[in-house]
């Protein structure tokens, strides 16, 4: 006999507020309904109402993770609309900001898996490490979530010395490779509490949508970085992690890997940051009637951004936000499927959801 | 030649690509939405989004659906006199919660498909999201911003 489980919207297993209906029968799940919206905030509405400034600083508060890259799609669309091309300097600290991003924001997850797992020294360890990411990112904008780093034509804040920040890279890179990456890659725990589990096969991640570590852990090769480059990356060169099982344990691989590749990118980055302008300093650029769209691969995947706009407006007409959640979420359905009720908090956690960016 | 140079006469179309804003826009898209998804499947393109707008007065929506395709970002827009368009939901399952969401936000009737209970959770009205003014901020107090900060 089935019966129906309600996970949520205020569960503890979950993180953050959504709802899964899960259909079981006995232990196992046969299938999943999904519920979000429970914050729904109307951001893409308010924008309306927000000029070219107020709506840098609203976009930021989409997501309180990857926040940066917010602003960094946006900015990208309304440079588009203005004509304004940032400097290489503004193009090499945006990359920083966004890979150090990244590495805080894979590392914050690798902690929420660990305690979902029931290792909750790992937990620890992971935040630990954040912790020191976030350090540098303070360090950088003097903020720990909200940076305020971009602006139409580059970014507010230099890196003054751009190779005093090797150490940490170096530091963070020892540690992954010395702690978190081999507990998670050949602990028996981590394998067998996520080998074989939520698997989403590659059909299904292709008819999906899935982006971002989501998608390459299905065996999708797809990275806006490599395929659509765009601040400096098309200067620098990295790898692009794939798995091919497309279980928690694949997932979770790639986004190890990304860590690592991250290092690399961030040494390059700082190693090769040319002397400059970190902005074209033009208080004067006017807007152009049309529409720019930009996408950047955020910490979750692809995030995309249409600014539209009408000259002599003080307001944008139209801003929609694509976030990564909202197309990898409703691939936890068929990833839940046929899975011990007990592995859902963890299966979905695979995705590393964000509902903050989802209810935008 | 590229699958990119060589989609739109595929899809029945004697323009080119015209690159504005970061996207490959055909313009006007030969055609029906339902087509134009079937074409991209075959393609091996991955749908993104669709982003919805409200035209000025009674002049209706404007509907563009987008595509990627290798790293290429493709748009095709469709212009709706109504308020309704053909669901794609059946040919290509990512775009279940972007036409609720639309559903929901602007009343947009995607028809041949069931829509699940709603996405944004405000009431039942459609629309009440993003086509409403949103009502200006009040203190819990019920007081004007001003007379707020004066007390």
């Amino acid at each position: 006999m089935s019966y129906k489980i309600p996970m949520g919207p205020y569960h503890p297993a979950l993180e953050e507020p959504y709802k899964l209906d899960l259909i079981c029968e006995g232990e196992t799940v046969t299938d999943a309904k999904l519920h979000i919206g429970f914050n729904f905030r109307g951001i893409e509405h308010l924008a309306e109402t927000r000029n070219y400034i107020q709506v840098i600083a609203l976009m930021e508060r989409v997501c309180g993770i990857c926040s940066n890259i917010h602003t960094l799609t946006l900015c990208q669309a309304l440079e588009g609309l203005t004509g304004q091309t940032p400097p290489p300097r503004a193009q090499y600290i945006r990359v920083v900001m966004a890979e150090l991003e990244r590495l805080h924001s894979h590392v914050l997850w690798a902690g929420i898996a660990s305690k979902l797992m029931g290792f909750k020294t790992m937990f620890m360890t992971c935040f630990e490490i954040r912790e020191k990411i976030m350090d540098v990112l303070a360090a950088i904008s003097g903020n720990r979530v909200n940076y305020s780093m971009n602006r139409i034509g580059g970014v507010n804040r230099d890196i003054e010395d751009p190779l005093a920040m090797l150490g940490m890279i170096e530091k963070l890179e020892g540690e992954m490779m010395k702690t978190v990456i081999p507990i998670f890659t050949t602990s028996s725990t981590a394998r067998s509490r996520c080998a074989g589990i939520g698997v989403l096969t590659l059909d299904k991640a292709i008819s999906c949508g899935v982006v971002g570590p989501t998608a390459r852990a299905s065996g999708l090769g797809q990275d806006l970085r490599r395929a659509a480059p765009y601040a400096a990356y098309s200067e620098l060169d990295f790898d692009v992690p794939v798995e091919q099982a497309g279980d928690v344990r694949a997932r979770l691989f790639v986004r190890a890997l990304e860590i690592m590749q991250s290092c690399q990118i961030l040494r390059q980055a700082l190693t090769k940051m040319p002397p400059g302008e970190i902005s074209t300093n033009d208080e004067k650029f006017k807007f152009i009637t049309g529409t720019a769209t930009s996408r950047v691969e955020a910490p979750r995947g692809e995030v995309m951004y249409s600014v539209s706009w009408k000259e002599g407006s003080r307001n944008p007409s139209r801003v929609h936000v694509r976030t990564p959640t909202f197309a990898n979420m409703p691939a936890v359905r068929w990833m839940v499927m046929g899975a011990r009720l007990a592995d859902t908090p963890l299966i979905q956690a695979s995705i590393d959801p964000c509902y903050s960016c989802t209810d935008r | 030649m590229t699958l990119l140079e060589t989609l739109p006469k595929k899809l029945g179309s004697s323009d080119s690509w015209v690159e504005k804003g970061g996207v490959h826009w055909l313009a006007p898209c030969p055609l029906s939405v339902r087509e134009l998804c079937m074409e991209m499947n075959v393609a091996k393109a991955r749908f993104v989004t669709i982003t919805a707008y409200q035209l000025p007065k009674d002049e209706g929506f404007w509907l563009e659906y987008h595509w990627d395709l290798d790293g290429q970002l493709l748009g095709f827009p469709f212009p709706l006199a109504g308020n309704s368009i053909e669901s794609i939901y059946d040919l290509c399952e990512a775009v279940d919660w972007i036409e609720r969401e639309i559903h929901e936000g602007f009343a947009i009737e995607f028809t041949g498909r069931e829509y699940e209970p709603l996405l944004l959770r405000e009431g039942d009205k459609l629309g009440v999201n993003l086509r409403e003014p949103a009502a200006p901020n009040k203190p819990v107090s019920g007081l004007s911003g001003q007379e707020e900060v004066k007390k």
